[in-house]
């Protein structure tokens, strides 16, 4: 099936970009790699009558070490970039982890992190062609005012699939949108929404343009749980960041992903693991606080039991890879 | 732009080709240029039978590159493996170690398989697999696919050193 007619820009510079923004009627759809956009144009999520490349603007390329040691990462990188990079690497081998997590190879070889950071939510109904959805009619996320993944749902509840955020989050990035309006930099667990039609708070003038990842030597853990081993969406990810080593930390922080519509920080855990150390009671207890930290939870992929029990599993194994790893 | 002409080289040919912004890569292949070895499969970037290289010898999914974006591009498909009339080392290793059963995936994993080789000429395990994880065979299970990629170094030229 060929792809919707749009009009097809690709500027060479930001400000080009920008400017096209500005100017730009509603139904303009920003490209990265594709490997989301072109996929949900093919099934007409998305139908856009204008796409924007970002591949080819030269400010949004690269890894920069900045003066104060910060990480700055161009969000039109190819996730291939970032998972060869020497600096990522040898600095953050969890984030380089959660890169790779990312789909396939060949994947990998087209997406960009700005493109990963925004990936679409997606629920069983809306990740289908179109003939399957038009046999039940349209959702909420496809222009009507119903779910048909949870009936009765009156807001969309599709996930954030992405693997990346989490590991983000957890050694707490911020990333840079830029308009014609100007510059806004905000932490990236602020940039996701509970709604699963409007994920992040990004305008239609902006563009996510860079991600900065502040200077840490903290640890850092990344996990993935998938149905299987070679390419697939996740079914749960945890990222977490501790000081100190072995079962001893003073700070902690805990984003679990793919099991809710936003990354979702695990901050009462974090108190906890705090309080009685990285041990198995830490652990007990840290595990304790799951139900209330996810709060309701959908059936959405999976029964929301499984949900639970999956985040304390992945809470589990991460404690026990960070409190083992090396100081 | 909604047409418009790009330039494109495939497997060291420059084309210039009317395209419009309905088109993929893949439809350009196919469907402009007849070359009828890269497959269209799942066309979701699922099952990896459109694979082809980039200029950096990167194994791409041409069912998810919009033509436009690709304008000035060069590309390699599994047309482009033989040269001079002798199949590419991976090429005659895929045979002598049938890995293809019914064939259809096969230009799709043999290209993925080349951008493997194009990276770590003596792939390892590791290497193999990840370089596979993105392309489906329903066929061969991917062990001889693999035997052939392990062993594609012991070939010069399509022949067996």
């Amino acid at each position: 099936m060929l792809l919707p007619e749009h009009d097809f820009i690709k500027p060479r510079s930001l400000a080009e970009g920008l400017a096209v923004l500005r100017d730009a009627p509603p139904g303009v759809r920003l490209l990265g790699g594709g490997t989301d956009v072109v996929f949900n144009m093919r099934c007409r999520l998305m139908t856009p009558d204008t796409v924007l490349s970002l591949r080819d603007i030269p400010e949004l390329q690269g890894v920069d070490v900045l003066p104060d040691g910060s990480l700055r990462l161009g969000a039109a990188t190819r996730l291939t970039d970032l998972v060869a990079d020497p600096v990522l690497r040898e600095r953050y081998p969890a984030l380089v982890k959660a890169f790779r997590a990312v789909a396939s190879r060949h994947v990998r070889n087209m997406a960009t992190l700005g493109g990963n950071l925004c990936l679409d939510t997606r629920c069983w109904f809306t990740n289908q062609t179109k003939e399957w959805r038009d046999a039940k009619g349209p959702c909420l996320k496809t222009g009507k005012d119903v779910c048909h993944a949870i009936q009765g749902s009156p807001i969309c509840v599709a996930l954030n699939n992405a693997d990346s955020p989490p590991a983000l989050i957890a050694v707490d990035a911020t990333v840079t949108l830029a308009s014609h309006r100007g510059e806004r930099t905000l932490p990236l667990r602020d940039f996701y929404r509970e709604d699963g039609i409007r994920h992040t708070v990004l305008e239609p003038d902006e563009v996510l343009t860079e991600v900065t990842i502040p200077p840490t030597r903290d640890r850092l853990v990344f996990l993935k749980e998938t149905a299987r081993q070679g390419m697939d969406f996740s079914y749960g990810t945890i990222a977490i960041r501790a000081d100190g080593n072995g079962a001893r930390a003073t700070r902690l922080h805990i984003v679990l992903g793919s099991l809710t519509t936003a990354p979702r920080d695990l901050s009462t855990a974090g108190e906890r693991l705090v309080a009685l150390g990285l041990g198995d009671d830490g652990i007990d207890a840290a595990c304790a606080t799951i139900r209330d930290a996810l709060g309701p939870l959908t059936n959405l992929y999976s029964p929301a039991a499984y949900k639970r029990e999956l985040a304390r599993t992945l809470l589990r194994k991460a404690i026990v890879e960070l409190r083992e790893m090396p100081a | 732009m909604k047409k418009g002409f790009i330039t494109l080289t495939v497997n060291g040919d420059a084309h210039e080709v009317a395209v419009s912004s309905r088109h993929t890569l893949l439809d350009v292949l196919r469907g402009k240029l007849q070359l009828m070895g890269t497959k269209e499969g799942c066309t979701t970037g699922s099952c990896g039978v459109c694979t082809v290289n980039n200029a950096r010898g990167e194994a791409v999914l041409s069912c998810l590159t919009p033509a436009l974006e690709w304008d000035g591009q060069a590309v390699t498909t599994i047309e482009g493996l033989e040269k001079n009339g002798q199949l590419a080392p991976i090429q005659q290793a895929f045979i002598d170690y049938h890995a293809v059963q019914c064939g259809f995936c096969t230009p799709g994993v043999i290209m993925s398989a080349q951008a493997v080789l194009n990276l770590t000429p003596t792939p390892g395990e590791d290497d193999i697999n990840d370089g596979l994880a993105g392309v489906i065979c329903r066929c061969t299970g991917h062990i001889k696919v693999k035997e052939a990629i392990r062993h594609a170094g012991d070939y010069v030229a399509g022949r067996k050193a």
